[in-house]
């Protein structure tokens, strides 16, 4: 009989890497079909094949951890470490789309109207739906912090609670802009200002939505009983992408909707 | 004046009674029962299927649709290459 002598995780093979890569050959390539060639079926196809791949493999890394116990603290630091990179990756990526924003916003060309906001444009009102928005996901980071104490200290029926909360608070801004998204008085083909304004919004919303549907994975997971008062990486890393969402807000609020209009 | 014994077996039913249903009541409308004990038995089991597959019959299903679409699809992509490389002739 073979035991390991060491804390690391040494993983047994599984089919969902090469199933991920796949999906993704089949997105770059449905995009090529829908935009040159008419067809959404390959897109479709890349969409299902993606869903199926991570439902799979984090299903399997849920039973890695909770079920057969080979997340252990060496394990679990690597972890800590890879959620950490991953939310670095995506401050860069959002760095490029406000690098956009004000290369473009700090010297507007003559061909915008010399100004910022571009003459044509009516900007939204910052202290209207966008500060209720701010206000809304500043509150969720409030409740997070609410479950994550109640989680430590054993308290099951607070932390469920707030982690509801928060959930409904993450509900409740995806709407609000989903609303504001229908209501806007510019599209993102109005020129410079349409552009920046969608790409960095609509990136952020789609953060909004990955946060909000891990959130309701640990909902689940809590509810099963999967976290224990002093092993929750799960919860943890969720947190920590909900409270990065938050801050991009901010700093979306802070540029686009407040300095920018 | 004392109590009966039916009437003490009686108050202590209710007393129990009570506090069960206390209990109940703030526990969670849906009784969720802690089954991880259970998983672990499961999934240490030492019957050398992959954890993928570890889970039950429906996940031989769901991992053999997954690879149907995903091979499927690839070779899809590559025939729809084929054909975007080779422009048929206008007339």
């Amino acid at each position: 009989m073979t035991h390991q002598t060491h804390s690391y995780h040494m993983v047994n093979p599984s089919p969902w890497p090469l199933t991920g890569a796949l999906s993704a050959l089949l997105t770059t390539s449905g995009l090529v079909m829908w935009f040159h060639h008419n067809s959404s079926f390959l897109l479709t196809l890349s969409m299902a094949t993606n869903m199926l791949t991570m439902y799979q493999w984090w299903r399997d890394v849920v039973r890695e951890g909770t079920f057969q116990g080979h997340h252990t603290p060496t394990v679990q630091k690597g972890l800590r470490y890879g959620m950490i990179l991953f939310i670095t990756s995506e401050i860069f990526f959002f760095a490029g789309f406000f690098w956009a924003f004000y290369h473009s916003s700090l010297a507007p060309t003559p061909e915008l109207g010399g100004c910022w906001p571009p003459t044509g444009i009516t900007p939204l009102n910052p202290l209207e739906v966008p500060l209720l928005n701010t206000s809304v996901l500043l509150a969720s980071g409030v409740s997070i912090t609410w479950a994550h104490h109640s989680l430590m200290e054993g308290d099951r029926k607070h932390m469920i609670q707030a982690l509801f909360i928060t959930i409904l608070l993450g509900l409740y801004f995806t709407i609000l802009q989903t609303s504001e998204y229908y209501e806007a008085p510019f599209t993102i083909s109005d020129g410079i200002y349409g552009s920046t304004f969608f790409m960095a919004t609509g990136f952020h919303g789609l953060h909004v939505i990955i946060g909000s549907t891990f959130l309701i994975v640990c909902f689940l997971r809590q509810l099963n009983y999967h976290f224990t008062s002093d092993h929750h990486f799960g919860f943890e890393a969720a947190a920590w992408y909900w409270h990065f969402v938050d801050v991009v807000w901010l700093f979306l609020y802070v540029s686009i909707y407040w300095w920018g209009s | 004046m004392r109590k009966t014994k039916p009437q003490r077996v009686l108050r202590n039913l209710l007393a129990h009674h009570q506090t069960a249903q206390r209990t109940i009541s703030t526990a969670s409308h849906r009784q969720f029962e802690n089954k991880v004990p259970e998983k672990q038995k499961l999934f240490q089991e030492d019957n050398g299927i992959p954890l993928h597959l570890k889970g039950g019959v429906a996940e031989a299903l769901l991992s053999r649709a997954t690879m149907m679409l995903t091979f499927g699809g690839t070779a899809y992509a590559i025939y729809q290459l084929a054909m975007a490389s080779f422009p048929k002739k206008q007339d």
